[in-house]
């Protein structure tokens, strides 16, 4: 009966912090995306115009986001059935969009306004812990230019 | 050439559905599959225990009654200490010599009893009762595995003549003879190994959490079906034995005048309401000749012998 209410009370928590914090994070996200907007990535290795010298640096951003207890609990049970882990989907697009942004933050910090070469690496934190409460880190990175477009 | 990045749209990732809502769809799906594997097994394990040979059954309750006695050769205290009951104490050098003839005396006059119930209850062939006399005040009496028969001395005193304790002997010799002491533990440990599968407790404690398994069975497991089956088995051989079905109800009344109900309702307690218990068999009284005018024996109840009441 404890392990019931303990575990009610752990959802709740899990379910009330995860959704305000998910809603609050989207908001900056998408805030943040369009003032970032004129900083261009591209996944093309090599810039759009060769032309003349330009100033090339790398830049990157780095997030680590923790799963919180709920979406673990409701990921668990899809575990049992199969089909899309509606729980995660959302957790690694707030990771992989704020990677990103934090990588463009990087690049506009240094005066640069293109990157290209861009690449994501995925890679979960806590992996193969049992009785653990997993996280993700998501990093974004590419070569950042000075470039007249 | 002049170059862009679009605003992502959203939504492409992100499902829209409510967080919660997929949540309880998930929960009822994956609960309701777990409780109908449950019940499933339940019924089954239920069918096939009644066919497992007593002689198998009675072996089992020595290996569980040995792994809780060292020396093995007390069958009585290994099984009191699988249920988690208090034992009794069998170190006969330091008692009284008469205290002794007293509890073997009872324990004879109690297997007397039980021998001549089971005659009249028609108990199968390889099936026997092994009566324990325990000289505690707990009012209680309970069969378990390997037709042993525990009878309590506080039972002895809330009855007031040989029928009403008859009528008990008789109720645990029918959970024997209809297999529920290995009924309840095939089940208990069945579930047991889904439930940890499913918690995933399984691998090494597994083998613990089975031997906690087998505590909690036991002592609690027959469910109100079976103690009803019981009841009315046990009212048929009091008819048979006696000739009449005075004094079945005397335990129940005792408990309900002594206020010993639980305040549950009858759904949540294992054992059905004493009050309803007595109202059933009132009923199947009613149904079979009790009227001493038809009763080929002298229609009275039977007094207990002296030497069982405790002074």
């Amino acid at each position: 009966m404890y392990d019931l209410i303990i575990l009610f009370v752990l959802l709740s928590l899990g379910y009330v912090f995860g959704q305000i914090a998910e809603k609050r994070h989207f908001r900056s996200i998408i805030k943040r995306e369009s003032e970032y907007q004129s900083i261009l990535t591209f996944a093309k290795r090599f810039p759009l115009n060769n032309d003349g010298e330009q100033r090339a640096e790398l830049v990157g951003g780095n997030v680590v986001i923790s799963v919180d207890y709920f979406k673990r609990f409701v990921a668990a049970l899809r575990n049992l059935v199969g089909g899309r882990v509606t729980a995660y989907e959302s957790l690694l697009e707030r990771a992989r969009r704020e990677a990103l942004l934090r990588m463009k933050a990087e690049a506009r910090k240094k005066g640069l306004n293109t990157i290209v070469n861009v690449k994501l690496e995925t890679a979960s934190i806590t992996k193969g812990n049992k009785n653990q409460v997993g996280a993700v880190e998501v990093y974004a990175y590419g070569t950042g230019l000075l470039s007249n477009h | 050439m002049e170059y862009q990045n679009s605003k992502i749209p959203e939504g492409i990732n992100v499902s829209s559905e409510h967080p919660l809502k997929n949540f309880i769809y998930l929960l009822l799906g994956v609960s309701g599959a777990i409780i109908a594997v449950l019940l499933v097994l339940f019924y089954t394990i239920g069918f096939i225990a009644k066919w497992v040979p007593f002689e198998a059954e009675v072996k089992w309750a020595e290996s569980i009654s040995a792994s809780f006695n060292e020396s093995g050769d007390d069958t009585q205290n290994g099984l009191l200490d699988a249920l988690g009951l208090p034992t009794t104490d069998k170190n006969l050098d330091g008692l009284d010599e008469q205290y002794t003839l007293r509890v073997q005396k009872i324990t004879l006059y109690l297997q007397d009893l039980a021998n001549k119930l089971a005659l009249a209850q028609e108990l199968p062939e390889p099936i026997t009762i092994t009566v324990h006399y325990i000289d505690q005040p707990l009012v209680n009496a309970f069969a378990t595995l390997g037709g042993h028969v525990f009878i309590y001395q506080g039972l002895i005193d809330a009855v007031e003549s040989e029928n009403g304790l008859a009528m008990v002997i008789a109720h645990e010799i029918a959970h024997v003879k209809n297999r529920h002491p290995i009924v309840a533990l095939s089940r208990g440990l069945g579930l047991g190994v889904i439930l940890s599968l499913v918690t995933g407790v399984g691998g090494d404690s597994l083998s613990t959490s089975l031997a906690g398994h087998v505590n909690l069975l036991t002592s609690l497991a027959f469910s109100r079906g079976q103690e009803t089956e019981s009841d009315i088995e046990a009212y048929n051989t009091l008819l048979k034995y006696y000739g009449h079905g005075l004094g079945a109800t005397e335990l129940f009344s005792q408990l309900v005048k002594a206020g010993q109900e639980t305040s549950l309702p009858e759904i949540l307690n294992s054992h059905p309401l004493s009050q309803k218990r007595i109202e059933r068999l009132e009923k199947l009284g009613q149904s079979t000749i009790t009227d001493c005018s038809y009763a080929s024996f002298n229609c009275s109840l039977t007094p207990l012998p002296e030497f069982l009441l405790n002074d």
